[in-house]
């Protein structure tokens, strides 16, 4: 019964969000000054999926790996080349006479595609790799994402990835709509926490616990860290096929290992652990990247006095600043390994509230 | 405790952004979308202090009969296709009504569909990639572009240094330098040269093998479109084998990094560019007087005074814009964009039209070569693509 109230809470919430983001897609223009937030909450979001489905691998199965960069360029690498209309293929790949892929598919096939082409990749390099342990494996997932990017920037295979070339001219909902990334990062966050919830998950978190327990309770350890792994790189395929659409165009090289760092960031700042702290932390970063810091950038006279140091760049001096004092003292991330919930929240207020009304201090 | 002070920052930082871009009413922006960091940051602030000089001896327009203080509006784009978008989104929620850049045709690209998205016509200043203004109606530059350049250098090359085989450096992963170098192979086998074609990954600092082998190659040049930074390691090892014959490069070499590299070696270093210093003796000065007056501005130029061309191709990009806001009698970008079809505008680098693909209409590129001895840049010749 309760379980059901949940629920119907959590569907009316979820209606009221998309409300809210229609009308301010309606409203807001892309010449308004909070048409920035409308990009921040299409990347944000983005980010958020990819965020989550590290999460996953690193807070949840404790596998630390730094290949999602590598996977989310599979993703969109693979959306980007599939969904190209036939009769833009001879103006994007303009070096390789059109390509060797000469049909299209819709958008969200594309979408469900990168997510499969990735989760094969983490799949055939998994059987090696996940034998390693700890910082072995992070270097090996790293160099990994390093091959792959120097692999689809390769000539011989330009008729198929474009070589050192850009991909583009292909459908792009996600940059268009901003309920388009939200929807399809909704599902996907809702199936991972799905998951965790589960028995996989359950057996994930004895994994990261200790794996000589886990074992001896008779969880298959090589089966499960497959299944992690392979399910964290399907999701991040399917952000980066989100990511390809959010930029309009794809090239391997912005794909690198300071992507990784980012998205580890995300993990760390929102709290290993915690998929509703990768979600907030991720919206958060990426606001005051983006967004909110770029005052720092400009010139600012007050007066006869000009503002010294405020120049192009300083936004990174101090954008490294906060996320240096984040790890250093607050070293559990905003939300911990604790999540947040209407209900949880719910139950809090009406705790409080019982506690006052039998004058119990707080 | 902790938290309620993070709360308190982050609304101060909030409360700022949002009071920092206030600006007066009869006031027209002008977006100024160029890297500042990352790979291409060099370049693009040497561009951007271009149109900082321009502005400087222009800061008002008169349009429509009105006097209007013009804000130019700079933001960093990183050179990253990832952050360009909000970037771009960034000046079009400003309020632009023209933007200008960048440098680097791939920002350029990513940009792209936020200004279409936003109504705002864009401007390239040095983005030399076909695919930036092809496909659409609001994206022109003013700068010549790749297969222009890459035959404009194969005939240079089998002009002057009657050169029958070219090895060809580009770096892997480089729209730009693989887009260059690949018109170069082009142009160059169409006029009966053979060449040899090479890639280089990113982060590569030792360039021995590759010089080796364009010596056993035999070749007669070595073309190396490549950024400023494997430049100077390619001049230092060519200088190290003794390689005698020309390097060739397009604009990106046009740098001091590339004089700083190659003075007192023993090298020939050929590269073609947009504008050649000494053009205009007056510009020159002023332009040398504005870098040296502020510290900064020395710094964003990379030490010393040496106009590079695209710092005169942002200041004719900015003199651009405003012809355009004056013929368009309006800040409307809608009426910019329709007005920039028509615009015609002569500036330091020469005659300014677009073509039907928002293309300058540009039919020369200055060839110069490096002088090791004095550390300046030597005019060659104005080369064409018809001789």
């Amino acid at each position: 019964m309760k379980k059901k109230k949940e629920l119907v809470i959590s569907l009316v919430l979820i209606a009221v969000l998309i409300g809210i983001l229609r009308l301010m897609e309606i409203n807001i223009s892309p010449q308004s000054k909070w048409a920035m937030l409308m990009t921040v909450l299409k990347k944000g979001s983005i980010y958020a999926l990819v965020a989550v489905s590290m999460n996953l691998l690193n807070g949840f199965t404790g596998l630390f790996s730094l290949g999602q960069a590598g996977f989310m360029m599979i993703g969109a690498y693979t959306y980007a080349i599939f969904t190209i209309p036939a009769d833009q293929r001879e103006m994007v790949y303009m070096y390789y006479n059109g390509g060797i892929v000469k049909f299209a598919i819709p958008a969200i096939c594309g979408v469900l595609l990168a997510g499969v082409f990735a989760a094969f990749f983490a799949f055939l390099i998994g059987i090696p790799v996940l034998r390693l342990k700890s910082d072995y494996l992070a270097i090996a997932t790293l160099g990994f994402a390093e091959i792959m990017r120097a692999l689809f920037q390769w000539d011989t295979l330009g008729p198929l990835t474009n070589g050192s070339n850009m991909l583009r001219s292909y459908p792009t909902p996600a940059s268009a709509s901003v309920i388009y990334p939200f929807v399809v990062s909704g599902v996907c966050i809702a199936v991972i926490v799905l998951m965790i919830n589960s028995t996989y998950g359950r057996a994930f978190k004895a994994i990261r616990d200790d794996e000589i327990a886990a074992e001896a309770m008779g969880i298959n350890l090589a089966h499960h860290k497959r299944i992690a792994f392979t399910v964290s790189s399907f999701f991040a395929g399917i952000s980066g096929a989100l990511l390809a659409m959010f930029q309009t165009n794809v090239q391997a090289k912005s794909f690198n290992s300071a992507m990784t760092y980012e998205i580890l960031l995300i993990v760390v700042i929102g709290g290993i652990g915690s998929v509703t702290g990768s979600v907030i932390s991720s919206f958060l970063f990426i606001a005051c990247s983006e967004w909110l810091l770029r005052f720092l950038d400009e010139q600012h006279v007050i007066g006869e006095f000009t503002v010294p140091l405020m120049r192009s760049g300083f936004r990174k001096v101090v954008f490294s600043i906060i996320i240096m004092v984040i790890v250093l003292f607050f070293r559990q991330g905003i939300m911990g390994t604790r999540e947040f919930s209407i209900s949880g929240i719910l139950n809090k207020i009406s705790g409080r509230s019982r506690k006052a009304q039998k004058g119990e201090p707080k | 405790m902790k938290k309620k002070v993070i709360s308190a920052l982050m609304t101060a930082a909030l409360a700022v952004s949002m009071t920092a871009s206030i600006v007066a009413a009869d006031t027209v922006t002008i977006g100024v979308y160029e890297p500042a960091s990352g790979d291409n940051g060099a370049g693009g602030k040497q561009e951007t202090l271009g149109m900082q000089y321009a502005y400087s001896q222009q800061p008002t327009v008169e349009i429509g009969g009105v006097e209007y203080d013009v804000n130019l509006d700079i933001v960093d784009n990183e050179s990253n296709n990832d952050k360009a978008v909000s970037a771009a989104s960034k000046l079009v929620s400003d309020g632009s009504s023209i933007i200008l850049g960048s440098y680097g045709s791939g920002v350029s690209i990513a940009g792209s569909q936020t200004f279409a998205d936003g109504g705002v016509p864009a401007v390239g200043v040095t983005c030399t990639n076909p695919q930036v203004t092809l496909g659409n109606t609001h994206y022109f530059r003013i700068c010549f572009l790749d297969p222009f350049q890459g035959t404009v250098l194969a005939n240079f090359a089998s002009q002057n240094f009657e050169a029958k085989k070219a090895y060809i450096l580009t770096k892997q992963g480089d729209d730009y330098s693989a887009g260059l170098g690949h018109y170069f192979d082009q142009a160059f086998q169409a006029l009966g040269g053979e060449t040899k074609a090479e890639t280089f990954p990113e982060g590569n600092s030792d360039f021995t093998s590759y010089i080796t082998a364009a010596k056993n190659f035999e070749a007669d040049v070595i073309m190396a479109p490549t950024s400023t930074e494997a430049a100077a390691l390619i001049i230092e090892q060519a200088a190290a084998q003794g390689v005698e014959v020309p390097l060739l490069a397009g604009d990106t070499w046009d740098s001091n990094v590339i004089l700083n590299a190659a003075k007192d070696k023993n090298v020939q270093i050929f590269v073609t560019t947009f504008y050649q210093e000494g053009g205009n003796a007056e510009f020159d000065q002023g332009m040398k007087d504005f870098i040296n007056s502020d510290d900064t501005n020395l710094a964003n130029n990379g030490g010393d005074d040496t106009v590079a061309a695209v710092t005169a191709m942002g200041y004719d990009a900015y003199y651009v814009a405003l012809a355009a806001l004056q013929a368009a009698g309006s800040t409307d970008p809608a009426a910019v964009n329709e007005a920039l079809w028509t615009l015609t505008y002569d500036g330091v680098c020469g005659h300014v039209e677009f073509d039907e693909n928002g293309d300058a209409k540009r039919d020369t590129a200055f060839v110069k070569s490096a002088n090791t001895e004095t550390g300046a840049w030597d005019f060659v010749t104005e080369q064409t693509i018809s001789e």
